[in-house]
C-alpha cells in the first residue's frame, strides 16, 4: 500500500459531498427538507480519531480552504471551524471511550455544532433570512438524520482504513 | 512553561480570527471578478471534480433512461397531438422571424435586446453547504464566457454567472439569497409591466418580483420574462408564471410572487447566454427603452 492512498481518499470524500448534491432526489421533499451531507467532516473525524489528529487538522485546514474556494465562495468558514471541529472531538474522545455508539453521538454532535456556526455565519453576512427555528426543522434534523444514515453505512469501512494507513506508516 | 502554552494558544486564537473576519469581508465585498490565485484553485479543483463527475453523470443518465422507457408509449400519444399543432406554429414562427428581420431592416435596427448566443454547459458541481445556491459548469473564460450573462435551461432561466475561472465557472441561482441579485424583468400582457425580481421566499418556493406599478393590472397566470433592460441578460427568457399579487408596505408599489418556470434541482446540461448586443444603453433610440421603463415604475 502506498502512502499517496490517504490523500486519495480524502480527495474522494472531499469530492463525495458536491456529487451527492448533484444526484441527490431534491423532488422527494419539494424542497421542505434541506438535508446537507457532510461526508468529508466525518471522514476527517474518522481520520482524527483512528490515524493522527495533527494531520487531521493540516488536512482541515487545506481542504477547508478548498471548500470555501470551490464550493461556498465565502472564504475562512471551513478553514478555520473544520480544525476547531477536530480540536474538539479530540479532546472528547480522550474523555469519552471511543465505542461505535459512543463515536456515533460525538459525530452528530460535532455536525450539529458545525451547521450552527456556519448558520451563525451565514446571518451575520446575510447570506439567509431564515430564523432559528425553521432552521433547526428543516435544515438541522435532516442533516443530522442524512448524516447518521452515512455513519451508520461507512464507519466499519472508514475505521478499517484509516487504522491500516496507521498500521502502515503511522 | 504552561502559562507560556497557554499565552501562545491564546495568541493563535485571536490571530486566527482576525483572518478569519479579514478573508470573509475579503469574500462578501462587492467584486466583479474573482482574483487569478482563486482562479487557480478553482480550475485544479474543477478539474478533479470534472473527472468524478462526468462518469457518475453518466451512471445517472443510463438509469434515467431506462425509468423513462416505462411510460414511452403515454408520452408518444401526447406529443402527437402536439405535434399537429407544431407545423403550423413552426411555419408561424418562420414566417413572423422573416417579418420581423425586414421590418428592423426597414427602421435600420438590426441589433435585438433579444439576440444572444447560447453556450451549452454541464453542471460538474453544486455547492453541498447549500446556504447559497450556487452550481459549478464545465465552461469558462477559455469559452468565451463572463460574469453576469444568464444562465438558463430548457425550461426557463435559472441565474447568472457569478464568477469565472479558465475552464470553469460558478453559477449563482436565482433561489439565492441576495440583495445584489436583481433581474430586470416584465409581465407579458397587452401593455406590459416592468419590475423587478428581487429575491426569493424560501417557504413558499417562489420568486418575488417587486417594483411593480400599482395601478398595473396583472392577473395570475401571465408570463414572467427578463426585459433585457438590466444591461445584461437578453430580453424575452422565460421567468415563470404569477401566482399572487400583493401591494408592498407603502402602497406605491406591488410585489408579484413568481412560481419559476425552471426547477432550480436536479440541473445536468444548462445553456449560458452571450448577449450579442451592448452591455450598457448609450444609444439613442434604446434610451427610450429605458424612459418606457421609468414611466412604468
Amino acid at each position: 500500500m502506498k502512502k499517496g492512498l490517504l490523500p486519495l481518499l480524502m480527495i474522494a470524500l472531499f469530492y463525495s459531498d458536491s456529487v451527492f448534491m448533484l444526484f441527490f432526489p431534491e423532488n422527494v421533499f419539494d424542497g421542505a427538507y434541506v438535508p446537507a451531507p457532510h461526508f468529508f467532516i466525518i471522514g476527517l473525524l474518522f481520520m482524527s480519531v483512528f490515524y493522527d489528529r495533527n494531520t487531521a487538522i493540516k488536512y482541515g485546514f487545506l481542504f477547508g480552504f478548498l471548500f470555501d474556494l470551490f464550493y461556498t465562495e465565502l472564504l475562512g468558514a471551513y478553514l478555520f471551524f473544520l480544525p476547531l471541529i477536530v480540536y474538539i472531538t479530540s479532546k472528547l474522545t480522550k474523555w469519552l471511550q471511543s465505542t461505535f455508539v459512543i463515536f456515533f453521538i460525538i459525530i452528530l454532535f460535532d455536525i450539529a455544532l458545525f451547521e450552527m456556526i456556519v448558520y451563525g455565519l451565514n446571518l451575520l453576512v446575510q447570506r439567509t433570512e431564515v430564523s432559528f427555528e425553521p432552521f433547526v426543522s428543516m435544515r438541522l434534523y435532516p442533516t443530522l438524520a442524512l448524516n447518521a444514515l452515512y455513519y451508520i453505512l461507512f464507519a466499519i469501512p472508514l475505521r478499517n482504513a484509516f487504522q491500516k494507513f496507521k498500521n502502515k506508516f503511522g | 512553561m504552561p502559562q507560556f502554552l497557554t499565552n501562545k494558544r491564546l495568541i493563535i486564537l485571536l490571530g486566527s480570527i482576525i483572518i478569519l473576519v479579514a478573508l470573509i469581508g475579503f469574500s462578501i465585498r462587492d467584486r466583479e471578478n474573482i482574483t487569478w490565485p482563486e482562479k487557480f484553485v478553482k480550475d485544479v479543483t474543477g478539474f478533479g471534480q470534472n473527472i468524478i463527475s462526468k462518469p457518475v453523470s453518466a451512471i445517472e443518465e443510463f438509469f434515467d433512461n431506462v425509468g423513462r422507457l416505462r411510460n414511452t408509449y403515454e408520452e408518444n400519444e401526447k406529443l402527437r397531438t402536439h405535434l399537429d399543432k407544431l407545423a403550423q406554429l413552426e411555419s408561424d414562427v418562420t414566417r413572423l422571424e422573416k417579418d420581423n428581420v425586414e421590418l428592423r431592416k426597414l427602421l435600420e435596427k438590426e441589433d435585438s435586446l433579444a439576440d444572444y448566443e447560447p453556450v451549452q454547459a454541464t453542471v460538474i458541481a453544486r455547492n453541498p453547504d447549500r446556504w447559497y445556491d450556487l452550481i459549478t459548469i464545465d465552461q469558462g473564460e477559455s469559452n468565451g464566457i463572463e460574469p453576469d450573462m444568464a444562465v438558463m435551461t430548457a425550461s426557463g432561466l435559472i441565474g447568472k454567472v457569478k464568477n469565472t475561472s479558465k475552464f470553469t465557472s460558478t453559477v449563482q441561482l436565482l433561489s439565492s439569497n441576495d440583495a445584489q441579485n436583481r433581474v430586470s424583468a416584465l409581465i407579458q400582457s397587452d401593455k406590459s409591466n416592468y419590475g423587478l425580481i428581487e429575491g426569493y421566499d424560501d417557504e413558499k418556493r417562489m420568486l418575488k418580483m417587486t417594483k411593480i406599478p400599482s395601478d398595473a393590472k396583472v392577473e395570475k397566470g401571465q408570463f414572467v420574462t427578463t426585459s433585457g433592460l438590466g444591461g445584461v441578460f437578453p430580453k424575452g427568457l422565460v421567468i415563470g408564471k404569477v401566482m399572487e399579487l400583493v401591494p408592498d408596505e407603502f402602497g406605491l408599489t406591488q410585489t408579484a410572487l413568481v412560481e419559476p418556470a425552471a426547477s432550480f434541482y436536479d440541473l445536468e446540461h444548462v445553456m449560458v447566454s452571450k448577449r450579442t448586443m451592448t452591455k450598457v444603453l448609450p444609444e439613442e433610440d434604446n434610451r427610450q427603452q429605458v424612459l418606457i421603463e421609468e414611466e412604468g415604475l
